[in-house]
């Protein structure tokens, strides 16, 4: 069977933030301005949805969402609509979903759409929410959330390579400084030294408020079309050449290594090998910083510098613009906020900016060919890797 | 794609495997829950719930238990009831080791999930059970965690939660 090209043609995010909106409301407003900032898209041309929405059930308590969303953003979907659910790759999984529908030729044009609502009146209960991604029978009971997680892998980080928190700091800096020239992110007004990083409180340690990713309500989308479609909608489109996943374990018990994500290197291999190109050819990427550490191993692990160097790389500038690679131009979980179902979406808009020079200058990359997109979820358990190459359209 | 087989965790170093169950199932055990159960983290434990209730009645006995697969040695956790590897339905139950290592932790401080918020601040860690092939997640009482290091030596112990339920956590002890 031929497997047809697929471009990503446009896309579009809300304000990230602690918002006055409730999900649905969120799920309107993207699709707004989705419609408006993409004149050239009919509601009509769009015949399959896919939704990525982490804990819709928890947070808005609501099920059903995929045909929710799809009334919001005034679409009717007639060939596919679907949600799609792997926690904080949730974005990711709808677009890989879409990509795999057009690809096949069951879709011509489809919108992925990611929308999540997590500040609620009581922080205990988002708090329990986000407990649930865990093993919850057996992990949650002894209050395992994300951050004592990534507290232990950025422990172990240290005691095997002695990563400093200076170098966790260089992570958090950079992100924060990116998300300054992302007017849609959580924290574009805030400025982040990494002096001034190292004196926030702990949350969970060694990881400090700065070291960790927020609680936020955000909502993105993307249009994905086949090849002899690009056209209509954008001269530079985005186009999907790679796609990896691996899902590793669940339980805690079966983590293994916490420096070494082999799940990781294994998605990565799939995407690059799909893709045709390594990762010396990536000019800039969006990789998944919940926590500083986490964007340490990932230089480490997708080979952008030797096993226990990543602290050294970021701190050396190699992740910044005029380095080695590019990492997180548009400020990171860090500086944007991570909404679960929304951050993959807004990474693939991040891409398509780029790839059309519509990033503002401070955190443009110059010459884009090649970027990677990653997601982990959960633990690092499991992760979704997508390589996108610029050009014209067909 | 290319990708090497996860290394299995090796097959059986514990104690003899307890003996079979009593022919009659035990009667079910009624719980009180404190909270609605889509807010409460502590698992149904009864027998008319989870065809893993034996591992918390031996909770109640003070013993922390698994599976183990009597077909390829596979030791389970958490305890099952198919074995990952084989599909065995047939598994056995062993007693775990009481002691073990740390060998990663942290604490909450802060952004406690709900009926955690008075215990912060709380650490847990991953543990390194002695003369098992197994690293589990728990909850680390009896010292604060700035006193815990990197291979500190704990207990794996049962304890009430209050409402008629048994969990398990790692108590801190002499080094
Ligand atoms: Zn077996």
């Amino acid at each position: 069977m031929n497997v047809r090209d697929v471009a990503l043609v446009g896309g579009t995010t809300t304000k990230f933030g602690v918002r006055p909106s409730t999900w649905a409301e969120l799920a309107q407003e993207v699709g707004a301005r989705l419609f408006r900032e993409m004149p050239e898209l009919r509601a009509e041309d769009v015949d399959s949805l896919f939704l990525g929405a982490a804990e819709p059930e928890r947070f808005a308590f609501q099920s059903h969402v995929a045909p929710l969303a799809a009334e919001q953003m005034g679409l009717r979907p007639h060939r596919i609509i679907q949600r799609t659910e792997l926690a904080c790759a949730s974005g990711q999984s709808a677009i890989r979903s879409a990509y795999a529908a057009i690809a096949a030729g069951l879709s011509d044009v489809a919108v992925a759409v990611g929308v999540e609502k997590m500040n609620l009146p009581s922080m205990a209960e988002a708090n329990t929410s986000m407990a649930c991604v865990m093993d919850r029978a057996w992990d949650g009971p002894h209050g395992a959330t994300a951050p004592p997680f990534f507290a232990m892998v950025a422990q172990r980080h240290q005691l095997e390579y002695g990563t400093t928190e200076d170098q966790f700091a260089a992570v958090s800096e950079k992100n924060h400084r990116f998300a300054n020239s992302n007017p849609e992110a959580q924290f574009h007004e805030k400025t982040f030294s990494r002096e001034k990083l190292l004196r926030l409180p702990i949350v969970a340690p060694p990881l400090r408020l700065g070291d960790c990713s927020s609680m936020t309500d955000g909502a993105a989308a993307v249009v994905l079309v086949a090849a002899d479609r690009a056209k209509k909608y954008t001269d530079t489109p985005a186009w999907i050449r790679g796609t990896g996943q691996y899902s590793d374990f669940h339980n805690l018990a079966h983590a293994g290594s916490l420096t070494e994500w082999t799940g990781l290197k294994h998605a990565a291999r799939e995407a690059f090998g799909r893709a045709g190109v390594g990762p010396e050819a990536i000019d800039f990427a969006e990789v998944h910083d919940c926590f500083t550490v986490s964007e340490i191993i990932e230089y480490e692990m997708f080979g952008w510098c030797p096993p226990g160097q990543g602290g050294a790389f970021v701190a050396d500038g190699q992740a910044d613009i005029g380095g080695k690679v590019v990492v997180n131009p548009r400020g990171g979980l860090l500086g944007c906020g991570h909404p679960l179902g929304a951050t993959g979406i807004a990474q693939a808009v991040e891409v398509y900016r780029q790839f059309a020079r519509k990033a503002p200058p401070a955190r443009t990359v110059p010459d884009p060919e090649w970027a990677l997109v990653h997601n982990l979820s959960g633990s690092a358990n499991v992760h979704s890797v997508m390589i996108y190459q610029g050009g014209s359209a067909a | 794609m290319s990708s090497e087989p996860r290394p299995r965790r090796p097959g059986p170093i514990l104690a003899a495997p307890v003996p079979p169950p009593p022919e009659a199932p035990l009667p079910p055990v009624r719980t009180r829950e404190r909270r609605p159960f889509l807010l409460d983290f502590f698992p149904l434990e009864s027998s008319d719930q989870t065809r893993l209730s034996r591992f918390f009645d031996r909770l109640k006995e003070g013993r922390v238990s698994t599976t183990r697969c009597p077909k390829d040695g596979l030791l389970h956790w958490p305890p099952r009831t198919a074995c990952p590897q084989c599909h065995s339905e047939e598994l056995e139950w062993v007693d775990l080791p009481e002691v073990g290592h740390v060998y990663a932790f942290s604490a909450v401080l802060g952004g406690a999930p709900l009926g955690m918020e008075d215990e912060v601040p709380f650490a847990v860690g991953l543990v390194d059970l002695d003369g098992a092939p197994l690293r589990l997640f728990g909850r680390i009482e009896g010292r604060p965690w700035t006193e815990l290091q990197i291979g500190s030596a704990v207990r794996l112990e049962s304890f009430d939660i209050g409402d008629g339920r048994y969990f398990y956590r790692f108590r801190a002890t002499d080094p």
